[in-house]
């Protein structure tokens, strides 16, 4: 009673603040005892954590290539969160990762002739779908006959490794005969994500900056119109969200066309040549904010949460269980093959063989760090954006190997799933808790 | 392929599915272990990745491969010290506790063999694997003596643990507790039986064997580590152990048929050559799957498994 | 006074995070004595034992036995000190056979085997030899061979008190022991608590039934609000005067109700037949009807049906067999969502797991059912206006005891969090409320908030299904009782007809009309 009570008096920006005690120590701890392993393996600590640092944040283009690093991070979040928001525990990221990659590369490379716009999408929801296909399977074995899907979605991981092996690899069907690496070909310029760098070349014609404009404005028309419904009667004589939303949507479509205009003339930021920071990073900050429209905002979202909160419940409420858990699954997979095209698209343009990303474990830790937040997932991908692309330049100047990075990751990991640790560590009180309980057991 | 062919292949690929059937049985023994006490360990992989490395790294420095496998067993049991308080006193998610002890291994693993096993100073014994113990008579039996009684000291280990194991879990003291506190807690605890105590002594015990089943890669099979040299054996061996529902002879059996096709690889590799190797990988995979989701519906775990217990 | 008490407790002072639940309190049991401990729920007769028994620690006060102090840390203390206790859940595990529960925590090992230690051989044949000695000594029929999930519960409850004595307790804590028995399984459990009695054991009988103390008890004491308020014996007290003592106001111990006037059907079984969780029939060809303006109660010893059936009403279960109508409409292979949008309204048993998510706020459980409709959703999009508008009119309505709309549901008192659910199902346009188990454990207050609710519903013309395992509660507010025993509905009687005694009977199985009026099995091979 005691513990509620000072949590209805507490200021939303004191929450807000409480909320990021524990997540902000525990990295701070891991570091620290990253450090302390480093140093006991005859490392020095402080040249490798400088080295990351460097590499983060400081030398050139330090910053864009994190957010590059930062974008897989982002999606793959997403997904695991969603999965955890339904009670799911989606382990299979990374095989769902190299499924979408794979479909968007070969739509990247097998369709031609289409308009970049309809390319593009087409090759994004490819790899949505056959991320989404890849763990529905385990979502249906899970809602249909109760076969546990941790299991299954790391079965699935290694049938994804092998697959794309196979379809990449020697002799397989999606090799690039051309080139001597086991690799795919690279994909049409239409099915490019665009980098930043290639944006003014892009945006040459005004034809385009007129379609990009218009995008824009039709999607500025639809959310504010929304926002202006939800908000109601605030503002008199302004009520009508269709006249707000057409006014903000024809303002910024006209400041889209402007800057698009004069980004030929001045250049922007992160528009360096060898810059590689695609959209893909402003696509997965959309997408967040989609994900947590949907789940706190809609009937679809409500539904998921509550089978994650109270599967009992949500039977008794007529919800039905086995439906959204095949619906979250495949969302969840969705995203992280969205992740995995993006990828594609955005930055390799082509798939490599014996790509080991790493990302599946990662990316639980990202969506546990941001408590299942989707929004708190953008500057929790952005840590491990900046801590994975970090870790090469730790590695080269102190020595030391960049597996470290995951350890600290572990680490952090550890202490978000167990805040009594950091709590008594550093005698701070706890704040209500929620969250979802994943284990079950196999039943 | 005649019929002579398969009767002259057979014991051999026996004894290699008795094989690769063995850190995937290992595995399994080591979630009923823990299972049993309700504890979830998703991290059998993980204790034995590390224990493989931890192993290599013992046998490395002191030139003894025994001490390596004790070094690897007593990692993976430090590790399940660390799931066991994560899950039994902090009470945190079984799983994500299980996922950070997976991280974490593949991390250090990663570390330890940049750092001191991809190009390693000292040299290993040779050889660096344990060696085959042909049993006195036994071994000279057709058929069977070369299935059973050839092989490497971890599968013998592995055969008499399931037994012994069996036999504890059963027929003693010790499993009629630990079962209790698997199914009801609480009702273990009104007798006066310290549920987190033979929460955190199987526990233990469950990672001590998860090593065994980790120095099985490095010192039994390859001799040396690898990175990742697990490839999700310790996940097979949780399937296994569902599958032989949460007892030790069950899981053995469920370990032997996920060991056949990896056992069968090289030979059907020869038989089909057109079939890329990639697919035949993938068999012992979909193959749990597909086990897994026929025989959930009957596999009945303990009632309190993966539930922490709030003493009062 | 010169035989010092078995067990004596002073000034016994337990608080939890905001509640006092034992405020010292004094309890003496002599030797050989029943003492009945009386309260209502959430009177702290439960923690004071569990504070006897050594499952809590008290922050302050003295436990003696025999006249020593004693501390008690540990149920394995408690145990050496000779007190047993059989818990209101029985404390068995089900996969396990009787003597494999009893010998728990004290096996005895084959003699050859016993230097293995704990992982010596088990010795079932001794455990099984004392268990039918102990069986026949106190008459207490257990078999030892019997797989516990297979027995019924009184032979779960007979092998509880087993368990106690294979320990050799002398002092005997019972916990709400007759609340999953029939009367007639009341009065053989008081059978063998006055021959443990006689031989010398000391029992403490918590129960909430005013019945049973005068019954059983050679003593009572009275606890509420975590206090003792008195103490008394059979002989002295009345059944108001301990009314009065353990709600602490006057309380009528009669519903006043008007008749009924009953209409048309609007739930009607035919022939149902519903399988359990093992594919065991749990309902048998029940045919039934309920009337629009009439509560149809359905009495009888829990496990005998009755959740099964809720849950195929509710679609919460498959129909094995048979039909169900609501008004017109045949129910085949419906979702709950389909029965809900049918008018019917549910107040599930398990009113945390099933009835709540506990999580979610107060406002969000109120609309946990309706969440998809207008004015709470417009197409995929959640309307929160008018969810804070609902919750405004609903709380004040049902005087729902909440900070605020926002609180999770889990912080509520259980008789909040019920209100949550009562006011959501009836803000909802049904016809048919189905209400199972609707006040267990519920404090006095709510309980008659409940009832004179569900009589004003029926007054207002629904029809209302009531299952109780509560014999008063199913006598109190029914209009027609039907009886459930074994997954069949043996008999069904105009309350005003109905007796205690012969609806105990009916619960036993022993009795009923095979061709009452309100029943017609269709024989089906």
């Amino acid at each position: 009673m005691s513990n509620h009570n000072d949590f209805e008096k507490t200021s939303p920006w004191g929450l807000f603040l409480q909320q990021l005690i524990v997540p902000a120590l525990a990295v701070v701890t891991a570091l620290v005892l990253g450090a302390i392993i480093m140093w006991a393996t005859g490392n020095d600590p402080l040249v490798a954590y400088r080295g990351l640092l460097d590499g983060a944040f400081l030398k050139k283009r330090a910053l864009s290539e994190t957010l590059v690093a930062t974008t897989p991070y982002i999606f793959l979040g997403l997904a695991v969160a969603f999965g955890f928001k339904c009670g799911l525990f989606n382990i299979g990221a990374e095989g769902q990762f190299y499924i979408g990659q794979l479909a968007a590369v070969w739509v990247g490379y097998n369709v031609h002739g289409l308009p970049a716009i309809l390319h593009l999408t087409l090759a994004l929801g490819a790899a949505i779908v056959a991320g989404a296909i890849w763990s529905g399977i385990p979502g249906y074995l899970r809602a249909k006959l109760g076969s546990h899907e941790v299991i299954n979605t790391i079965m699935m991981n290694y049938i994804a490794i092998y697959l794309a092996d196979y379809l990449v690899g020697l002799s397989g069907p999606m090799r690039d005969p051309a080139s001597s690496a086991p690799q795919t070909p690279a994909v049409d310029a239409s099915a490019q994500l665009p980098r930043l760098s290639e944006l003014p070349a892009l945006m040459a014609s005004p034809v385009t900056r007129f379609t990009a404009a218009l995008l824009v404005a039709v999607f500025a028309f639809i959310v504010v119109r929304w926002w202006w419904q939800q908000r109601g009667n605030s503002l008199r004589g302004w009520r009508n969200p269709w006249v707000v939303g057409l006014i903000s949507a024809g303002g910024l479509g006209l400041i889209t066309y402007v800057f698009l205009s004069s980004l030929n003339r001045i250049g922007g930021p992160f528009t360096d040549r060898a810059d590689r920071l695609h959209l893909g990073f402003f696509l997965a900050i959309l997408v967040a904010v989609l994900v947590w429209w949907i789940l706190e905002k809609t009937t679809l979202g409500f539904e998921v949460r509550t089978v994650g909160a109270s599967p009992e419940a949500a039977e008794y409420a007529g919800i039905s269980i086995v439906r959204n858990f095949v619906l979250a699954m495949a969302i969840s997979g969705g995203l992280a093959g969205l992740a995995g095209g993006v990828e594609v698209l955005g930055l390799e343009r082509n798939v490599k063989s014996f790509f080991s990303a790493g990302y599946g474990f990662d990316s639980i830790a990202v969506a546990l760090l941001a408590n299942n937040n989707p929004l708190g997932i953008i500057p929790a991908g952005f840590l491990f954006g900046a801590l994975r692309n970090g870790a090469d330049l730790m590695e080269l100047r102190a020595g030391v190997s960049k597996q470290i990075i995951l350890v600290v990751q572990a680490l952090v990991l550890m202490f978000i799933a167990a805040p009594v640790i950091i709590r008594k560590l550093y005698r701070i009180r706890a704040i209500r808790e929620e969250g979802v309980q994943l284990t079950r057991g196999w039943g | 392929m005649d019929f002579a062919l398969i009767i002259a292949l057979m014991p051999g690929v026996l004894a290699s599915a008795l094989r690769f059937a063995t850190p995937i049985a290992i595995g399994a023994y080591s979630g009923v272990l823990c299972e049993r006490a309700a504890v979830i360990n998703i991290a059998i992989e993980g204790m034995m990745l590390v224990a493989a490395m931890v192993g290599d790294l013992v046998m490395l420095y002191t030139g003894n491969i025994w001490l390596g496998v004790i070094g690897g067993m007593l990692a993976s049991g430090l590790l399940a010290i660390l799931h066991g308080v994560l899950c039994i006193n902090f009470k945190t998610d079984q799983i994500i506790s299980g996922t950070v002890i997976n991280i974490f291994a593949i991390g250090i693993t990663g570390f330890a063999y940049r750092r001191f096993l991809a190009t390693p100073t000292l040299t290993r014994p040779i050889p660096s694997t344990l060696q085959p113990i042909h049993i006195p008579f036994l071994a000279q039996i057709p058929i069977l003596g070369d299935v059973l009684f050839q092989n490497r000291p971890i599968v013998y280990i592995m055969l008499i643990l399931t037994f012994v194991l069996q036999y504890v879990l059963f027929k003693t003291p010790w499993g009629l507790r630990t079962r209790a506190v698997g199914e009801h807690p609480l009702a273990a605890d009104t007798l006066g039986i310290d549920v987190y105590k033979v929460r955190h002594i199987n526990v233990f015990l469950g990672g001590l064997v998860a090593g065994l089943g980790g120095v099985w890669f490095s010192l039994e099979q390859v001799g040396h580590f690898d990175m990742l040299m697990t490839n999700g054996k310790g996940f097979i061996g949780l399937a296994a152990m569902i599958f032989g529902k949460w007892t030790p002879v069950g899981s053995f059996i469920a370990a032997l048929i996920f060991g056949l096709p990896e056992a069968i690889q090289i030979t059907m590799n020869f038989y089909f050559p057109h079939v890329p190797y990639q697919f035949l990988s993938m068999i012992p995979y979909v193959l749990t799957m597909i086990v897994l989701a026929g025989v959930v519906g009957q596999a009945i775990p303990p009632a309190a498994d993966g539930q922490p217990y709030d003493k009062q | 006074m010169t035989k010092p008490p078995a067990l004596e407790a002073r000034g016994i002072t337990k608080a939890f995070p905001g509640v006092l639940a034992n405020d010292h309190v004094d309890l003496r049991l002599a030797q050989g004595e029943i003492h009945a401990l009386l309260g209502e729920n959430g009177a702290g007769k439960t923690t004071l034992m569990n504070i006897l028994y050594g499952l809590y620690q008290q922050d302050e006060g003295q436990v003696f036995i025999g006249g020593q102090e004693v501390d008690i840390h540990s149920p394995n203390e408690a145990i050496a000190h000779g007190i047993g206790m059989v818990h209101q859940h029985f404390m068995l595990i089900p996969v396990m056979t009787v003597a494999e529960n009893i010998m728990l925590g004290v096996e005895p090992r084959t003699a050859r085997s016993r230097w293995l230690g704990f992982i010596g051989q088990l010795d079932y044949r001794r455990v099984e030899s004392r268990v039918r000695e102990l069986s026949s000594q106190h008459s207490l029929e257990v078999d030892p061979t019997a797989l516990v999930q297979t027995l019924s519960v009184g032979a779960q409850q007979r092998v509880e008190i087993m368990k106690a004595l294979y320990r050799q307790a002398r002092i005997l804590i019972l916990d709400e022991p007759t609340a999953v028995l029939t009367p007639q399984e009341s009065e053989e459990l008081f059978q063998i608590m006055r021959s443990l009695a006689e031989r010398g054991t000391s029992i403490i009988f918590i129960t909430h039934k005013l019945k049973e103390v005068f019954a059983v008890a050679d003593r009572i004491t009275v606890m509420r609000n975590g206090q003792v308020v008195g103490s008394t014996t059979p002989e002295q007290a009345t059944e108001q005067q301990l009314a009065s003592m353990m709600v602490g106001r006057e309380v009528l111990l009669r519903l006043s109700k008007a008749p009924a006037h009953p209409k048309e059907a609007v739930l009607s079984l035919e022939n149902l037949s519903v399988n359990d969780d093992r594919g065991q029939k749990a309902v048998r060809e029940v045919t039934l009807r309920v009337r629009a303006g009439e509560i149809l109660g359905i009495a009888g010893v829990q496990g005998n049906g009755q959740t099964e059936l809720v849950e195929a009403l509710t679609g919460l279960r498959p129909i094995a067999l048979g039909q169900v109508r609501i008004g017109e409409k045949t129910l085949k292979e419906t979702s709950p969502r389909q029965i809900m949008e049918q008018g019917v309204g549910h107040i599930p048993e398990d009113r945390q797991k099933r009835g709540l998510v506990l999580r979610y706020s107060v406002e969000d459980n109120l609309v946990l059912c309706t969440y998809y409709q207008r004015p709470f959703a417009k197409g995929l999009i959640i309307q929160h206006e008018a969810i804070e508008e609902n919750a405004r009119r609903l709380i004040e309505e049902f005087d729902i005891r909440t900070p605020s709309a926002r609180t999770p549901a889990g912080t509520l008192s259980g008789g909040n969090q019920q209100k949550v659910i009562v006011a959501r199902e009836l803000s909802r346009p049904i016809k048919l409320l189905i209400a199972a188990q609707p006040t267990r454990g519920l404090d006095v207050g709510s309980i008659e908030f409940l009832h004179r609710r569900l009589i004003e519903q029926r007054d207002a013309g629904y029809a209302v299904l009531l299952v109780s395992a509560e014999l008063d509660e199913i006598l109190a507010l029914s209009d027609r009782i039907a009886v459930m025993y074994k997954g069949e509905i043996i008999d069904t009687l105009p309350a005003e007809q109905a007796t205690r005694e012969e609806i105990g009977l009916l619960m036993a199985g022993v009795g009923g009309h095979k061709t009452s009026p309100a029943r017609q099995p269709v024989e089906v091979n």
